[in-house]
């Protein structure tokens, strides 16, 4: 993409506007993807800096003619992620002993595995009855905001923080370590 | 996406890490950003940043690279013409201290001594090189006429020359690493374009053609491009096309035209009028590279 070539452009040349501007763009693809991996919020945004800062440090890893930078962001997100995986792994099988357990390698960024979308949806089910009605009614039945608000009689703004509470919410089931 | 992907991205959207100040201390650690200067030494100062970024990832100084130089000893040959640059305009000169205002006489000399000393300290050495004289130009007007290596003119063209040699230097070192190097952004690359041209008609009386009563339109395409009349006559500089009438024609893109001045390889042209006036240009157009 011709965005990505100037922003890489930028970013040799030394421009801090550009890293930046990089982050705000892909700090929550990488994020995502380290944070299914590790299940680990602290660890997934260590691996997130990480994953930005050794860009910045030799962009010329990166090369725009073979590839998009969103998919060479993830890939390197991954493979953070993983290595971090296995090494716990191997911290543990010293300690416990070996333990049958090898994570599918993914990663089509958005698609979900069925157990992974089977752990998103017991955790919605697990959220306090407000919380999950709005998110039910958002997500599931694909309502907007101001649907969501008659349909519970909530005031759109109530209606919409009851949203983005249920979203933390789940966020937070999701990564609180290896649940 | 199915609904569930969809919420799972939204949610994890909500907890992702801000941005802050914090990633950037850290990326300054590891490599350096270009210094923020004004927009005239801003080309010059991009392009240090982008051999910097060269430097992070070159695991091997010690094959030959160019001019029978290594990486080690091309980096220490960019710094000496940086220091003579920065002498002639009162900036920090770093190294031993400049015997003569000769680039080959400084190089030789701060090679001899860079050598000595370990790869990422020479990379240390020549990157405050330069910061420092992109620190002491923040005050300096860039019309300025400075006399470095035999040359008086405005430090705005020293340094646009310094540009165009650190840019070709790591495009070379680029090349023999496998990587390849993504241009300048295109507000560096079209000053330096500029300078390309009203470089024109010294290469010309370098060769030992006077060819005075000429001119020639020079469009370069491609970002950062634009559209010179050049009169092929030292006193009269290249200025931005206007409707004037010329001898030859000659369209290029704007990366390949800077590298011919550079001494690197001659650019696939188009080329309109006098056929034998254009050879000239062509062929003399590198008279200034070189070591």
């Amino acid at each position: 993409m011709a965005d990505d070539r100037l922003l890489h452009q930028r970013i040799v040349g030394g421009d801090e506007g550009a890293l930046a501007e990089m982050y705000d763009r892909f700090a929550a693809l990488v994020f995502g993807l380290a944070v299914r991996v590790t299940r680990d919020r602290v660890i997934a945004e260590d691996i997130t800096q990480d994953v930005f800062v050794t860009f910045w440090e030799k962009p010329l890893a990166f090369d725009p003619g073979r590839g998009t930078l969103r998919a060479w962001l993830g890939t390197v997100a991954h493979r953070r992620a993983v290595d971090h995986v296995r090494s716990e792994e191997r911290r543990k099988v010293s300690v416990l002993g070996p333990r049958v357990f090898e994570r599918a390698p993914v990663m089509e960024d958005d698609v979900l595995e069925a157990d992974e979308a089977d752990r998103v949806r017991l955790a919605v089910a697990r959220l306090p009855d407000g919380l999950r009605e709005a998110i039910e009614l958002a997500y599931y039945r694909g309502r907007t905001y101001r649907q969501v608000a008659e349909d519970l009689g909530l005031p759109e703004g109530t209606a919409k923080s009851r949203i983005r509470l249920g979203l933390r919410k789940l966020a937070d089931a999701l990564t609180e370590g290896d649940a | 996406m199915t609904d569930v992907e969809r919420l799972y991205r939204d949610a994890l959207g909500e907890v992702a890490p801000m941005r802050s100040p914090a990633l950037l201390e850290a990326a300054r650690a590891r490599r350096r950003p270009a210094v923020a200067a004004r927009p005239w030494i801003a080309p010059y100062a991009g392009r240090i940043a982008a051999m910097d970024a060269l430097l992070a990832q070159a695991d091997d100084w010690t094959q030959v690279i160019v001019e029978g130089w290594t990486l080690h000893e091309l980096i220490a040959h960019l710094a000496a013409k940086d220091g003579l640059v920065a002498r002639a305009v009162g900036a920090p000169v770093l190294g031993p201290p400049v015997e003569r205002d000769d680039a080959l006489e400084r190089t030789a000399s701060l090679q001899e001594f860079e050598l000595a000393r370990s790869p990422q300290e020479t990379r240390r050495a020549w990157r405050d090189q330069a910061d420092a004289l992109c620190a002491h130009l923040a005050d300096v007007d860039p019309e300025t006429v400075a006399d470095a290596m035999g040359t008086p003119i405005p430090v705005r063209d020293h340094l646009l020359g310094r540009m165009l040699e650190t840019w070709i230097h790591t495009d070379d070192a680029a090349t023999f690493n496998g990587v390849r190097l993504p241009h300048p952004v295109p507000e560096h690359i079209h000053p330096t374009a500029d300078f390309c041209a009203r470089l024109i008609p010294w290469t010309m009386l370098l060769s030992g053609l006077d060819r005075s009563d000429r001119a020639v339109r020079i469009t370069l395409t491609g970002p950062g491009g634009g559209d010179w009349h050049v009169p092929l006559d030292a006193a009269h500089p290249a200025v931005p096309y206007r409707g004037e009438a010329s001898d030859a024609a000659i369209t290029a893109d704007v990366v390949e035209f800077c590298f011919l001045l550079g001494g690197r390889g001659t650019p696939a042209f188009h080329a309109e009028g006098d056929p034998g006036l254009v050879e000239e240009v062509i062929a003399a157009a590198p008279a200034l590279s070189g070591p």
